[in-house]
């Protein structure tokens, strides 16, 4: 759990689930606490939440002059006896789930219906229902409704119903009477509801609202249509909460912008106000609330609530995704963010947009350091001491520069003194093997055997077209062991000034460095899947790096997620490989928009190892997290 | 115009008396403060931090706990830093600050860049134990605390401690020096090799001296290497074995 989610911004959403065990947290970020409960996959319980809650309470209440005063040492020396609390709170909340009763249905007396339709009934001529009607549902509710009607009218005469029923009495005057009123009543019902079918028509042209389908802008809350007039009830409808000013558009929305379905329509103007903005709710209740209110947040003695980043949020959130950030990872990681920042308490003159910038700005730096190390040239040169070549494969979809980028790389090993192989995999796209070829003789033309001691730097391995890629990988490797007929030739001359490394005594016709270049597929064709996920598994590369172009924004998470499904799914091994670096190209065509560097590293997890910024030899970088932020959270 | 006049004139006549003598000393009692107030506090901002840096599962936590407490404590990853002041003998009375620092991958460098400029010291703790398999990692680690601009330029001692010699397995610190002088020496030459970085500012700064090998007096700050053991050889009830560490925190406070 600390090692995973928490310091890789995936706090979002508050469990993990490890092995057999689930682990809910939750993040007090006052006094810098986690509260973690485990418990078994299997098993779903209900109170967790609330034991957590009331754990971080009491255990905050009980040691809270601990954490304030001293500080680090307090949590070093004090003793946290919490046993016996945390025995008592749980025995609680496993009561508390246990006894809350089963739902029980609700009898006809006590629902609704029976207590509304009365009322609803009963009317006098000229009256006007208010009720929007269905003709159906209106029938149905008025035969109930005759009886209910009927019923207490029965019930003032008594118990005339079952001796009716029983014997035939004598009817006297007084009963008479009551029949013909039932009867009249009941006539009267049915005249009223044949007028009643049209007035409710009527009714309901005057009480249908304007459809707004204007998505940008819409409050939620008018777009939910689940309250208002629930099956059958025909009770009066509620007037509905209805603003069309509010729903019809901000005044000050920007004119053509696409806003997310789930946009709640803050004032556009609150950039710098957002302090006065929290303040002005309590403003209304009293000036000198608000004021002190305000005052405490330029102090800073004032915690942080979701209410108040909310905004803060949503601005950041569109504005990743403005930067080509995918939206889902933008979403998740304003998530965490909002999560480490719920309940802190800000420094003195800080806004809330300073400190959710800042948070987000870490935030984002966070990602992009990478997880392993990044030196490629010194696995060449672990590689080189074992007497085998350094494998790397370059797998993508279509068109992202695959081949260029692999010319790029062998130019830069060729410059710090390895000699490369390069494998053409690609048995399928018309003139892959040519395009290769012409790399190799260019970089043979810059870099001339006379100059390496009489190596050729780079060395070409094709078997045509329409091979088995996977088949061509595992005889160039083969070859790049022992190099033409498996001789080990030592190596002659001492080397050159122009040798930086340390060179091994006796060296072998073999390569250094093997490439493998493959065809470029989709991440939706299987069989082409299956194939690249055979190449890898039987070639066992040492790097396996992913190509993707920085122009790509959504697309990124689908690709890397389908490619790295793909290559578990298909490796037998107990842990498979999967992609191990990526390499983002075409960098030189996005300004500032380089969200999708976020996106590759945010999915994976693993670094970029290349960035590709043009189409000449020398256009290889590597990243530089604080720049690709800085023009990232640029404005 | 006309009303200013005399105003004019009594200000001046005001001012030549012994006003103007007190108005004078006034404005410079408050520069004389205000130097005063400067100087006290660039002293204060002079470096008072004893880091403790390291690679995760190093030991650095529990140092952090030993040192203070005196005590052992179970310990968990950490994700966050921790300070606390820490007197460093009995006879003088200065303090230092120690800072635990955490080791995650994505957490050092940023730890790091945030307390660097305060550090007088740092502790690079090395797992003795596992040193054979991690040797990579750590001369990277190491390397780029080293190339850093602010450690380059304020040089504060540096101790590497070899933790964890309370295991039988435990690398001696001679040994952990020789090889990470090897991985230093190679790691100087992939680093200026590596691609530069899309800004393209100044490549990383050269290590110790040119074509000679890497050694550790070539750094401009003092190195020095000390065995420990944080957990102590008679388990969890028993002190720690931290004898050098602490005579060289007496030494550099």
């Amino acid at each position: 759990l600390l090692t995973a989610p928490l310091p890789q911004e995936r706090g979002g959403n508050n469990s993990f689930t490890h092995e057999a065990l689930t682990l809910k947290y939750k993040l007090d970020n006052q006094f810098e606490l986690v509260f973690v409960v485990g418990f078994q996959k299997i098993l779903t319980l209900t109170y967790v939440d609330k034991l957590i809650d009331d754990v971080h309470k009491e255990f905050r209440d009980k040691y809270r002059n601990e954490f304030q005063q001293k500080g680090a040492l307090g949590l070093l020396n004090g003793t946290f006896d919490f046993k016996d609390d945390f025995m008592r709170l749980l025995r609680d909340a496993e009561e508390s789930s246990r006894v809350r009763a089963p739902t029980v249905m609700k009898t006809f007396e006590q629902s609704l219906k029976s207590q509304k339709t009365v009322k609803c009934m009963i009317e006098t001529r000229g009256e006007k229902p208010k009720e929007k009607v269905k003709n159906k549902k209106n029938k149905g509710s008025k035969k109930e409704g005759t009886e209910v009607a009927a019923a207490p009218s029965k019930a003032s005469g008594g118990d005339k119903q079952p001796s009716a029923a029983g014997e035939k009495e004598e009817l006297t005057k007084d009963e008479i009477l009551q029949k013909n009123r039932e009867e009249f009543f009941r006539r009267h019902m049915k005249a009223g509801e044949k007028s009643r079918s049209p007035k409710p028509d009527a009714q309901k042209e005057k009480g249908k609202k304007p459809r707004v389908w204007d998505l940008g802008n819409s409050n939620a809350k008018v777009l939910d249509y689940s309250n208002s007039a629930t099956n059958g009830s025909t009770e009066a409808c509620p007037v509905e909460e209805f603003d069309p000013d509010m729903a019809l558009g901000d005044k000050n929305r920007e004119p053509g912008r696409l806003y997310d379905l789930e946009y709640e329509s803050e004032d556009e103007a609150e950039e710098e106000k957002v302090v006065q903005n929290t303040s002005k709710p309590s403003a209304k209740k009293g000036g000198l609330g608000g004021m002190f209110g305000m005052l405490k947040g330029l102090v800073g003695s004032k915690s942080l609530t979701r209410e108040d980043m909310d905004p803060v949020l949503e601005k950041m959130k569109d504005h990743l995704i403005a930067k080509n950030v995918a939206a889902e990872i933008a979403v998740q990681l304003c998530e965490s963010v909002a999560k480490k920042l719920e309940g802190k308490v800000m420094g003195t003159f800080t806004t809330v947009t300073s400190t959710v910038k800042q948070a987000l700005q870490e935030a984002l730096v966070q990602i992009l350091q990478p997880q392993r190390r990044v030196d490629m040239l010194r696995d060449v040169m672990d590689a080189q001491r074992h007497r085998r070549p350094y494998v790397v494969t370059f797998c993508g979809v279509n068109g992202v520069g695959k081949s260029t980028n692999l010319a790029k790389i062998s130019f830069w090993l060729i410059e710090n003194g390895f000699s490369v192989l390069i494998a053409a995999c690609d048995t399928f796209r018309a003139g892959a093997v040519e395009q290769l070829r012409t790399h190799t003789r260019r970089l043979n033309a810059l870099h001339p055997p006379e100059s390496h001691g009489g190596r050729t730097m780079v060395q070409l391995y094709e078997k045509g077209y329409g091979k088995d890629a996977a088949g061509i990988a595992m005889e160039a490797i083969s070859y790049g062991r022992c190099g033409a007929r498996g001789a080990a030739v030592p190596h002659a001359a001492p080397p050159g000034p122009s040798w930086p490394f340390p060179v091994p005594p006796a060296r072998n016709q073999g390569f250094d460095v093997v490439l493998v270049d493959t065809a470029g597929r989709m991440q939706d064709n299987a069989p082409l899947m299956t194939a690249l996920a055979k190449l890898i598994a039987v070639n066992a590369p040492d790097l396996v790096l992913f190509v993707g172009e920085a122009l790509v924004g959504n697309e990124a998470v689908d690709q890397l997620v389908k490619f790295n499904k793909a290559l578990a799914d298909h490796s037998m091994a107990q842990t498979p490989r999967l992609i191990d670096g990526i390499v983002l190209t075409k960098f030189d065509t996005i300004d500032d928009k380089v969200g999708a560097a976020i996106s590759m590293t945010y999915i994976t997890s693993k670094p970029i190892v290349f960035v590709g910024t043009g189409q000449t030899y020398c256009d290889l970088r590597s990243l530089n997290a604080k720049a690709v932020v800085a023009a990232l959270m640029k404005a | 115009a006309g009303g200013l006049e005399p105003d004019l004139a009594a200000l001046r006549q005001e001012l030549s008396g012994p006003a103007a003598l007190s108005v004078l000393i006034a404005l410079v009692a408050v520069a004389v403060t205000f130097l005063i107030w400067r100087f006290v506090q660039g002293r204060r901002s002079s470096r008072k931090a004893v880091l403790l840096l390291g690679l995760c599962d190093a030991g650095k936590t529990l140092l952090f706990a030993r040192l203070l407490s005196g005590r052992y404590r179970d310990t968990q990853t950490s994700i966050t830093d921790s300070s606390a002041t820490y007197r460093v003998s009995r006879e003088k009375s200065t303090n230092v600050t120690l800072i635990d620092l955490p080791g995650h991958e994505s957490l050092r460098l940023q730890f790091l860049e945030r307390f660097k400029a305060a550090a007088r010291a740092i502790v690079f703790v090395v797992d003795s134990v596992a040193f054979q398999r991690e040797v990579k990692d750590v001369a990277e680690f190491l390397y780029q605390v080293l190339v850093d601009g602010t450690v380059l330029k304020n040089a504060p001692a540096l101790l590497i401690a070899c933790n964890k010699q309370d295991v039988t397995m435990a690398k001696s610190a001679k040994l952990i020096q020789q090889q990470l002088e090897k991985e230093l020496n190679t790691l100087r030459v992939t680093r200026s090799a590596a691609p530069t970085t899309l800004d393209s500012s100044g490549g990383p700064a050269q290590l110790g001296k040119k074509g000679k090998d890497f050694d550790f007096s070539q750094l401009p700050m003092k190195v020095e290497f000390v065995e420990c053991s944080a957990r102590g050889s008679k388990g969890e009830d028993g002190d720690a074995d931290l004898e050098g560490l602490e005579k060289w925190l007496v030494k550099v406070a």
